[in-house]
């Protein structure tokens, strides 16, 4: 090819060069255009539910697992649970037996997310092969994952032992051999709940699938079916895979005993969710066994009444251990006298209509409400707030509870329904708006089951907008999160109730109202015999609602004196004083002790305490203590290897069941997907074959 | 217009080469052409080939909507005939269990049994646990915006439904509400209420790409005297 020279040349080879750029940068759009494209494509594939094959595909006890996401199935080892607890006075010590049984032909890692009591002292853990037992050691988190990883690759057998949550927790079990079984029995200490002459025992038996806001980080994946997200960085953790509920596949079953010790004659026992076999061996004892079968699907409840005249007032309990006394101390006040001329009450009440609360608990949850809202005095105003992807609020402000008002208010609330999110965020903060006036008492009554994976952050923004409201718990439904109801009900000073079945409605809600009403006891002090160098927990008292008892757990350097608690009982000064040397022998109060302090450590942080020291004391105090924190665990590894060299392991992650009354659908369900990606594979096709011709375009010219 | 057939008279006449030579046989431009010219090589076939699959998925898809459509005139007349659960080819993991047409649209699908994704490649697929299309209750169908629903976006309400079932009893249906909910709100399955047919599809109708969290549903309800 010939071509003039001269200057018009020089405007030639300027075009070409421009249309060599404009080539490039085509090129080089078109191909950054479809790797965008294609990431895109990537990330919006992911999301899977497990559905298990039909029975006959599942022969010989086992059970496969059919992944959504790509259609492989995958088996798991099983999961039975033995539970023993002794209860003496007001102190629990329950043993719990996690027996993992590999029915498959390959070697397996189990690892099983599971509940415990929020206030649950963990301080042991054994691993069990045959009738060889391996002592667990508490080491720091990240010591005791790296031992328990060292010892997986090696073939060994191991068992860790990890909190998630105070009420969550994760055991993992390495190399379970073909047809093997591989007991872990973990042991903790709780302090019972004792309330009005009654005691009551929780044992939490599922972890209810939990609501993650925030936004999804890909680099977050792990077991869980959910990724970590930036509000929830641990989703994957407390979110384990949940079995479609089926007639034929129930999981996990779980027998429980408890050996009932009052120390005071006994008036009446009662399970309130489960049947059970009651054996009376002594005024003050029982035996108490599940009848039937039970699966881990609902919380076990167990409540004791003493003889009315014998319910402690006062109770003191120590433990010397080395140098120091360790001691528990409960004393109930006398209940004050209702008060006619109170002041005027604002109550706002909240409920959560989110898919987890779908079926039995909106059910319990509207019945309360519209009970509460019928309820209120004339003087009284009020307002209702619902809450699942978005919050709402009923009245844009506060309104008598006139009975036109509370009829519209009812009307609303029947026609709630539960489905959607759980943006819980929200609801706090169109209830809680951090004002104070001292005309009225602003009491915030919140109605959920706590599914939510962002306890920490919901804590932090009701001490932030608290001002002079109370916030009040109502834990509903059969798998509540105990946690989200303690610590929401301490942070808003308040007080937790809980209602699992739709009989218990009118007298749970009867009895918060009556503590609605009720005098509180403020200013709790407790002054220490002198010199006795004492470290109490908790260090600031909560006001106390009719009939809550002040208790404290204690180190003390010498078991003399005196000890007085005082406060002031709506306008009247109350005091009460308990000798030291009254105290009785009780066992593992240093423990009890180490787990207050480690709770009120790990709430420090929420106020802002530096991460790194509240983060040592904690460690130091789990180490003394044998205790598994959020910064410690306990691990067990058998010396003796186990899986041969050439054996592969495979992991599984444990399923749960879906907690009894829920609705599968509500909470992970949805509606048929109705689109192909054809249109979006026409476009993308056009794009590249649009900068394949731009290539060639490219290739001719540089060819000429 | 080839300018370099006539000289200009105001420059010296001269000739180059396309290839413009500088001082030695291959200068680094010449490397760089050639580098570019090898990698443009690479990079077209490359995205010729992805283009093609790409374009490839996107006809596929609609031909499979279109084609499996077409085997499930027989089974159906089969289903007519008596026979249960007739899979239109051997492979098939799913059945047509009703016949659904909007007189006078050009609507005329069969129903498959099932709404899982790789049923409703196949046609709208019935929703399991809801009544059967025909039935008292509420029937939910759901299918894909782009291919066999994508006439939803034009039904208004009054528009007549008619279901064709496997015993050949056909139930007429009227369009009540039309809206757009979230894939979260499972109301839309309740069974609750008059009998009534539930379509179910993606929504927006234009939207690119497949996995949104809307979905478009058309209530149509049971007319009385269906035959």
């Amino acid at each position: 090819m010939f071509r003039m020279l001269g200057p018009s040349d020089a405007r030639i080879a300027a075009a070409d060069r421009i249309a060599k750029a404009v080539l490039w940068v085509l090129t080089v759009l078109a191909v950054v255009a479809t790797a965008g494209v294609l990431l895109l494509a990537a990330g919006g594939a992911r999301a899977s539910t497990l559905v298990p094959m039909k029975p006959q595909d599942a022969a010989g006890g086992t059970l496969l697992l059919k992944s959504n996401a790509n259609g492989e199935t995958f088996a798991v080892p099983l999961l039975a649970t033995d539970v023993e607890i002794r209860v003496s006075g007001m102190v629990a010590r329950a043993a719990v037996r996690q027996r993992f049984r590999n029915p498959h032909a390959d070697w397996y890692e189990g690892t099983y997310v599971f509940p415990l009591p929020e206030n649950a002292a963990v301080d042991r853990l054994r691993m069990r092969i045959g009738d060889r037992l391996v002592e667990g050691e508490i080491r720091e988190r990240q010591a005791a994952k790296a031992a328990y990883e060292r010892a997986k690759q090696s073939g060994q057998r191991a068992t860790l032992l990890e909190q998630e949550r105070p009420n969550i927790f994760t055991s993992s079990v390495a190399n379970i051999g073909p047809g093997e079984e591989i007991e872990v029995e973990l042991e903790y200490q709780q302090r019972l709940r004792y309330e009005q002459a009654r005691y009551s025992l929780r044992f939490p038996m599922v972890v209810g699938p939990r609501y993650i806001p925030g936004t999804p980080d890909a680099a977050l994946l792990g077991t869980g079916w959910a990724p970590g997200t930036d509000q929830v960085p641990d989703a994957a953790r407390i979110t384990p895979p949940v079995l479609r509920p089926r007639a034929d596949v129930v999981l996990n079953p779980v027998t429980l005993r408890v050996t009932l010790d009052a120390g005071v004659p006994l008036a009446a026992v009662e399970s309130a969710y489960h049947p059970v076999r009651v054996r009376e061996t002594g005024p003050s004892r029982r035996e108490v066994v599940l009848e039937g079968e039970a699966y881990a699907t609902r919380d076990f409840e167990l409540a004791w009444t003493v003889t009315p005249d014998r319910a402690p007032r006062v109770a003191f309990f120590t433990e010397r251990r080395g140098e120091r006394h360790y001691g528990l101390l409960m004393v109930m006040p006398p209940a004050g006298e209702r008060v006619s001329a109170r002041l005027p009450r604002e109550v706002i009440f909240v409920i959560d209509t989110s898919g987890s609360m779908h079926g039995a608990s909106i059910l319990q949850a509207k019945e309360a409400l519209e009970l509460a809202v019928l309820g209120l005095g004339p003087r009284d105003r009020f307002n209702v707030i619902e809450f699942n992807s978005v919050a709402s609020m009923l009245f844009t402000d506060a309104r008598a509870a006139a009975p036109e008002t509370t009829a519209i208010a009812v009307r609303w609330i029947r026609a709630l329904k539960a489905q959607g999110g759980t943006e819980m965020a929200a609801a706090v903060k169109l209830a809680l708006n951090a004002r104070e006036s001292p005309d009225r008492v602003r009491q915030v009554i919140f109605l959920t089951d706590g599914a939510v994976g962002n306890e920490d952050p919901l804590f932090r923004l009701i001490a932030e907008r608290l001002g002079d409201s109370r916030l009040f718990t109502v834990g509903i439904g059969s798998a509540p999160n105990s946690h989200f109801m303690t610590k929401a009900a301490q942070t808003g000073r308040g007080t937790f109730t809980y209602i699992g079945r739709p009989d218990e409605v009118k007298q749970k809600m009867g009895e918060l109202f009556a503590k609605l009403e009720s005098p509180v006891l403020k200013d709790v002090r407790i002054e220490w015999p002198g010199g006795a160098q004492v470290e109490s927990w908790p260090k600031r008292l909560p006001d106390l609602y009719l009939g809550e008892p002040v208790v404290v757990t204690a180190a003390l350097a010498r078991a003399e004196g005196e000890i007085v608690v005082s406060g002031t009982l709506g306008d009247v000064p109350w005091r009460a004083a308990v000798p030291v040397t009254a105290a009785a022998e009780g066992s593992g109060m240093g423990v009890l002790w180490a787990r207050d302090k480690i709770a009120a450590l790990m709430d420090s942080l929420r106020e802002n305490a530096p991460e790194p020291e509240i983060r040592a004391a904690v460690v130091d105090l789990a180490l003394t203590h044998h205790l598994v924190t959020k910064y410690t665990s306990l691990v067990a590894v058998d010396r003796a290897p186990a899986r041969p060299d050439g054996a592969a392991l495979k992991e599984a992650a444990l399923p749960t069941n879906l907690p009894d009354g829920w609705t599968y659908d509500a909470v992970f369900g949805e509606l048929p997907r109705g689109a192909t990606d054809a249109r979006f594979n026409l476009l993308l096709g056009a794009l590249l074959l649009l900068a394949a011709t731009l290539a060639f375009g490219m290739r001719r010219r540089f060819a000429s | 217009m080839r300018r370099a057939i006539l000289p200009d008279p105001d420059v010296a006449l001269g000739v180059e080469c396309a290839l413009p030579v500088a001082q030695g046989l291959f200068s680094d431009r010449d490397r760089r052409s050639q580098w570019v010219h090898r990698v443009a090589t690479v990079l077209a076939a490359a995205l010729l080939a992805g283009g093609l699959w790409q374009f490839g998925q996107g006809v596929y898809i609609h031909a499979k909507a279109g084609l499996a459509q077409a085997l499930m005139g027989r089974a159906w007349a089969r289903a007519l005939d008596g026979e249960r659960q007739v899979k239109p080819w051997p492979w098939a993991d799913t059945w047509p269990v009703a016949r659904l047409l909007v007189p006078g649209r050009k609507v005329d699908l069969f129903v498959l049994a099932g709404a899982d994704g790789r049923a409703i490649a196949f046609g709208p697929g019935h929703v399991f646990g809801t009544p059967l299309p025909g039935e008292a209750g509420n029937s939910v169908i759901g299918g894909h915006r782009d291919t066999h629903l994508a006439f939803l976006r034009e039904l208004e309400p009054g528009v007549e439904i008619v279901v064709e079932r496997p015993d050949g009893a056909r139930r007429r249906y009227r369009v009540e509400t039309t809206e757009v909910v979230d894939k979260r709100d499972v109301w839309v399955l309740e069974n609750e209420g008059p009998t009534r047919l539930t379509l179910v599809t993606c929504y927006p109708f234009d939207a690119l790409r497949a996995g949104g969290p809307l979905r478009y549903v058309v209530t149509a309800l049971a007319l009385d005297g269906s035959s």
